[in-house]
């Protein structure tokens, strides 16, 4: 990879193993690259720990989506969703377990997440719809309609089971489901409001994070947190640039966007500190729940280095592609 | 065989002398611990040895009784400075054990200090997270309350949909009774309309009556 290459290459997603020792991250060349956390947070640490343990070409296209389950990693791209077996990963071995191109044509997936009760997988993308597939066979088994421009992001509520989704047209759009699972799923959708409206940078939502009965939403419009009962804004963050990803976490909300810092939040609307970071804007945020060993945060943006941190108030090292 | 890394000239040459007679291992092992114990050769090994010799010489010679006392009291002497070196050492060793008891003790200390140290660093982990669940909780709150502000009083609405209560059954009440007036309005011009036109018909009637009366009798008139 050459010099010119790494300097436009953009980390795209990211996702943890479910044992939480190994990060991989997805970027604009297609690639996807495996990185070993306890090698690199290990006393005994050098610069080939910083190094990927494993580079592979997955799709085509950018991978805009990553998502780790108990046993896979599915990839996302140009409208075709791979499947990677983690252990075959973490041996090094780059096989393909199954690739599952969608029968219908979906331009780009943007958000892809897991519903664990019923096993399925939602996948939202360019196509305006979000499609529901059951992951046991492999068939998309419902479409939800109602959005009139893509899809950027989905969030899923794990107690009612509800699924958010916020995308291009400004909408923050609420599907619940009823008792019978292939019906209409209606929904209840939210525009957001005047108060959090940035006309100079548009009305798409880019970022959605659910903490049961509070919402955060941000993009074009500011960032801002919403109760979900009573579907009013209660804070607006002052924060500069639109927002990509957001994440609540303790009693904090994080966020990174455009601008090279990570900003950490308070539930009440201020902005507790801005971590500065090496890439000069940030496309995805993870943090390593799973694992108390590594318990790290990572961030990935227009660079080709991706910020870990240990302590959540300072950059530690960098891992780079 | 191991070297000896001490050279001492005087002890050197007063081991060798007594000793060469040993095998070189045992000769070299003798050397060892003879110069570990006192090296330098002006202690108590050669005081010890000055005391030995000068008793034999002591015991053998014939001296005169005056050299004899003085011998006598010089052996004495050494003899006291050796007991006076012994006791110090015994002393020495003493306090040796002693501090050696105070680091036990001192260490004993500082370990359970570190695991208190410890089991309270695990507390305020614990407490921190306390404290931070508190503290979504409230800011959760304050948000909301926030929001709950904006909205207007529920007394004052509530005193507002009391007013607006009173002034409807008032109006309605007015309705009712402008509509009664005009209900009976209309009924009494009924009558007073139906009363006239009775009474042009009674007059029509009278008039006609009067006509045909009048018509009878010129008709009678006639024949």
């Amino acid at each position: 990879m050459g010099p010119v290459e790494l300097l436009h290459m953009s980390v795209f997603s990211q996702s943890f193993s479910p044992c939480g020792r190994f990060l991989a991250a997805g970027n604009n060349y297609g690639e996807i690259a495996l990185f070993s956390l306890s090698a690199a947070l290990s006393p005994d640490a050098s610069e080939g720990s910083q190094k990927p343990i494993l580079n592979f070409t997955a799709h085509d296209g950018p991978v805009f989506s990553l998502l780790s389950t108990d046993t896979h990693l599915l990839s996302a791209g140009n409208g075709e969703i791979s499947a990677w077996s983690w252990a075959e990963l973490i041996k090094k071995v780059s096989q393909l377990f199954s690739k599952c191109m969608t029968s219908l044509e979906i331009p780009e997936i943007n958000a892809m997440i897991i519903n664990p009760k019923d096993n399925s997988l939602i996948v939202g993308g360019g196509d305006n719809n979000i499609h529901i597939m059951d992951m046991e066979t492999g068939i998309f088994k419902s479409v939800l309609k109602g959005h009139t421009d893509y899809i950027h992001c989905l969030c899923f509520k794990e107690r009612e089971e509800e699924i958010l989704s916020g995308g291009e047209d400004g909408a923050v759009r609420i599907w619940g489901h009823t008792e019978i699972p292939l019906s209409r799923f209606q929904t209840c959708s939210g525009m957001v409001g005047q108060e959090c409206a940035r006309p100079q940078f548009g009305k798409w939502i880019s970022c959605l994070a659910t903490d049961s009965d509070w919402m955060l939403c941000g993009g074009g419009p500011s960032l801002s947190l919403w109760h979900l009962r009573s579907m009013s804004p209660t804070s607006v963050f002052p924060l500069p640039g639109c927002q990509r990803e957001a994440v609540f976490h303790q009693d904090l909300i994080m966020s990174v966007g455009e601008g090279p810092y990570v900003s950490h939040c308070l539930h009440g609307g201020t902005v507790k500190a801005q971590i500065p970071c090496t890439p000069s804007s940030l496309n995805t945020l993870a943090l390593n729940l799973k694992n108390t060993e590594h318990r790290v945060m990572t961030v990935g943006g227009s660079s080709h280095q991706i910020d870990v941190f240990t302590n959540f108030s300072y950059r530690a090292f960098s891992l780079s592609f | 065989m191991s070297k000896c890394t001490w050279e001492s000239e005087s002890n050197h040459g007063r081991i060798h002398q007594s000793l060469e007679w040993l095998p070189q291992q045992l000769f070299h092992e003798v050397i060892r611990k003879r110069l570990l114990i006192d090296g330098d050769g002006a202690g108590d090994d050669r005081r010890i040895n000055v005391l030995m010799k000068s008793f034999t010489k002591w015991c053998h010679s014939n001296f005169s009784p005056e050299e004899g006392f003085s011998q006598y009291q010089r052996m004495l002497t050494t003899l006291a400075q050796c007991e006076f070196s012994m006791g110090k050492t015994l002393l020495v060793y003493d306090m040796n054990l002693k501090e050696m008891e105070n680091y036990e003790a001192i260490y004993a200390d500082i370990e359970r200090s570190i695991t208190s140290a410890h089991e309270k660093i695990a507390e305020c982990k614990k407490e921190i997270q306390r404290a931070k669940r508190i503290r979504k909780n409230r800011q959760e709150y304050d948000a909301l309350a926030r929001v709950i502000k904006q909205h207007p009083d529920r007394h004052e609405t509530l005193k507002q949909l009391e007013a607006l209560d009173k002034e409807l059954q008032q109006l309605s009440h007015i309705k009712e009774n402008v509509e009664d007036k005009l209900e009976l309005r209309k009924k009494q011009f009924h009558v007073l309309l139906t009363t006239i036109q009775e009474l042009q018909q009674t007059l029509e009637n009278d008039e006609k009556m009067e006509s045909d009366d009048t018509q009878e009798s010129s008709m009678e008139n006639g024949d």
